[in-house]
């Protein structure tokens, strides 16, 4: 019986056609095998092809991740209505997030970081024995948008005073400056008619910081902008860690009057993100909104309306908005030649993304 | 793009350094050999005191009494015991004139402390401290007014210029010449001993355009132990120049380095090798026979270096600047070996070679007690004798 069964299989095995066999053969390899990878969208060289598949893929990595977080917060709120434990949500690693551990960073046990803060060159102002009085300056040639940024620094930095450069020299100004008992001199600097570059002195043998401007926007240039009034600002100094952003920090809190005028409701911010400083300007007011809430009751029945009283913030943005990158630190007043600096950037000290020094 | 590899770096030979800051603080920093490689810092003397910043500072590297000298920056020079950190004596060397204006204008800028005055029991030491408007005075401290800040023994003032402002000082090895040089004051070779001006520099010819620049000397240092004679000095205009005192008086080489100030300079005990530090935090050593850079020391230091030393017997130079690090580096692979993070801005350091990592500093204290009561004893029984 096996024999006549082993003999008819050859039978039918010979008297198949080439293409059954074909068929066959093709069937096996399948079966045996997984599905070859369907082949990257870069490796198609056609380009219709190529971005169809391309957009094709966009399309279900974001479906998938809407999946994704819907389920997660269909989990979250079913285990906010059972009374469980809600899960944790993720946080995302950013590079901020993974920053290598920097020994220069301030801690805020340390006492040899208050002895240096009574000791250097900022603390007569910032103990409010001396009032900020600060000299703005530009560089020889001043056109294009320098001077529109000059008018609008004078109104966010209050006590300031402008002075036409002329020829002078900035040793020159420096002394003058002195002279005239001023705790800072800010010295903008235009190039191809566009401010690129910021300098602040403070006196009396203060360091000098060099820093680069980029991205100004003009006030008449952002959309539904305030007018700053004059009372004092309040100044808000975001993440300046390490040592070296600590002195940054104090230099621009020099500039400022220490007593701020919380009812003038105006507040200048100074935020320091991987090295960029981000200057931003605003009013700002607080509202009292009384809100309607509907609480549902456990058994689902009775559902009440409550009016919570909540506690709204608007801002306005108004005056410039700039960005602030350090380029050197120089320890007395400005001085190319004979120059010592604390700190200066060099290509040397780059050797990490995820490493900044402010 | 940012270098993602890191290189391996051999950690630090066993080294102790010494090093003083702005607010008065010195800080002991010591690399021992077991948990290989790095540096710490062990001890902190003093307390944080802006008026009290330390200037200069010099330590008598001797085996069995070691001491540390400071220039403070209210006039007042004190020594200390390097081993622990003890103030052995407190004394006003800047301003006799005792207003309290000059005190304030006349900093001391340059402060050596002789090592081959022999450790008698009644001095604890002589230096020699120069202000910034070009007094020298070499003074010594007797033991037993340790506590009155005053001294005892023989001290000479000479004034070594006039106009200008002086701004380094140095010794030779055999502790008989010492030179000086500053803002608008030449270089000038004195001999302590007899306190007079043996040589003086002269400007380089003015360059082609017939711009003469004014002589601003920012460091120096003698070439080589046994001999006098060759200088080196560096300027503020980033120039490095080479002086042959027994042959003329202009310079012999002068050598161009980039664009900053130069800071710091330190010879080599081979004789032919100065290393210099700049305004900007470069470090780079040059073959002063042939004027020849010969290599830079290529680094994480981005602020102004203010003190460069190097090891008398291991191949290391250890430099401190205003960026608030102590770095080590080897001196035949210009590799960084350690940096230490110290807080503030660094103005001197200075290299403890009889560290041994055996012996503890209380063991170190136990065998100087024992010598100095043999010594005691010995001349107790002299006196003995003679009576």
């Amino acid at each position: 019986m096996a024999r006549e069964d082993r003999k008819r299989k050859q039978d039918t095995d010979d008297a198949a056609d080439d293409g059954e066999r074909r068929g066959r053969r093709d069937k096996r390899p399948k079966e045996d095998k997984p599905k070859p990878a369907p082949p990257l969208p870069s490796e198609i060289r056609n380009k219709e092809k190529r971005s169809e598949v391309y957009a094709k893929l966009k399309r279900d990595k974001k479906a998938q991740k809407r999946k994704l977080g819907r389920e997660r917060a269909q989990a979250a709120q079913r285990a906010a209505e059972l009374g469980e434990e809600v899960p944790e949500k993720q946080v995302p690693r950013t590079i901020e997030n993974t920053r290598e551990p920097d020994e220069t960073v301030c801690r805020p046990d340390d006492q040899e970081l208050f002895a240096g803060n009574d000791a250097d060159e900022f603390n007569a102002v910032l103990k409010q024995v001396v009032t900020p009085k600060v000299l703005i300056t530009t560089c020889r040639f001043n056109s294009g948008r320098g001077p529109a940024f000059i008018k609008e620094l004078m109104q966010v930095i209050p006590n300031a005073q402008y002075v036409n450069r002329g020829t002078y020299d900035l040793k020159k100004v420096v002394e003058y400056a002195n002279n005239r008992e001023f705790t800072s001199v800010m010295v903008v600097h235009t190039n191809r008619r566009e401010p690129d570059a910021l300098l602040i002195i403070n006196l009396p043998e203060g360091p000098t910081a060099h820093f680069k401007l980029s991205k100004l926007v003009l006030r008449k240039d952002i959309k539904n902008h305030g007018n700053p009034t004059s009372h004092k600002p309040e100044l808000v100094l975001n993440n300046f860690t390490t040592r070296l952003g600590h002195r940054v920090g104090r230099m621009i809190q020099s500039l400022f009057p220490q007593d701020p005028n919380f009812r003038g409701r105006r507040v200048v911010t100074f935020h320091n993100q991987r090295d960029y400083i981000f200057f931003r300007h605003h009013r700002y007011v607080f509202e009292e909104k009384e809100k309607k809430v509907v609480t549902k009751d456990k058994k689902g029945k009775a559902s009440e309306t409550k009016t919570e009283k909540h506690v709204n913030c608007r801002l306005q943005e108004c005056g410039p908005r700039f960005i602030l990158k350090l380029i050197t630190l120089q320890h007395g007043t400005f001085d190319t030649k004979s120059g010592e600096y604390e700190w200066v950037h060099k290509p040397d000290l780059d050797t990490s993304r995820r490493r900044f020094f402010l | 793009m940012p270098r993602i590899t890191s290189v391996e770096s051999p950690g630090c030979p066993p080294l102790r350094a010494i090093t003083t800051d702005i607010l008065g603080l010195v800080k002991v920093v010591e690399a021992r050999a077991r948990p290989a490689g790095v540096a710490k810092v062990v001890e902190t003397w003093g307390e944080p005191d802006a008026s009290r910043a330390i200037l200069v500072a010099s330590l008598a590297d001797r085996a069995v009494d070691p001491v540390l000298a400071l220039a403070r920056k209210n006039g007042v020079v004190e020594l200390l015991n390097p081993l622990n950190g003890d103030s052995l004596a407190a004394i006003k060397a800047s301003g006799q004139e005792q207003t309290t204006g000059a005190v304030e204008n006349d900093p001391i800028v340059a402060l050596h402390l002789f090592k081959k005055h022999a450790p008698d029991l009644s001095t604890l030491g002589t230096f020699l401290a120069c202000t910034e408007k070009g007094k020298a005075s070499v003074r010594s401290v007797a033991k037993e007014n340790a506590a009155s800040a005053s001294d005892v023994g023989p001290s000479s003032t000479w004034d070594v210029c006039s106009t200008g402002k002086l701004q380094f000082s140095s010794l030779d090895a055999g502790e008989n010449y010492a030179m000086f040089g500053g803002n608008g004051m030449e270089v000038n070779l004195w001999d302590i001993t007899s306190c007079s001006k043996i040589w003086s520099a002269k400007s380089p010819r003015g360059n082609s355009l017939g711009i003469f620049t004014k002589p601003w000397f920012t460091a120096g240092t003698f070439l080589c132990k046994d001999d006098h004679r060759k200088i080196v000095a560096c300027t503020n205009n980033h120039q490095v120049r080479l002086y042959d005192t027994s042959s003329q008086r202009r310079p012999v080489i002068s050598v161009d380095f980039r664009e900053s100030p130069i800071k710091a300079v330190a010879a080599d005990p081979d004789g032919h090798t100065v290393y210099i530090g700049t305004g900007t935090g470069d470090l780079a050593s040059f073959d002063m026979r042939t004027g020849k850079l010969v290599g830079c020391y290529v680094g994480k230091c981005s602020g102004s270096i203010r003190s460069i030393v190097r090891h008398p017997e291991l191949p290391l130079i250890a430099s401190c600047g205003l960026d608030s690090y102590l770095r080590i580096w080897d001196t035949n692979t210009r590799q960084p070996l350690s940096a230490v993070y110290l807080k503030q801005h660094l103005t001197a350091v200075v290299i403890d070679s009889h560290f041994s990592t055996e012996e503890s500093a209380t063991i170190r204290r136990e065998r100087r007690r024992i010598y100095m009561l043999k010594m005691k004893l010995q001349s107790d029984g002299d006196m003995m004798k003679k009576q």
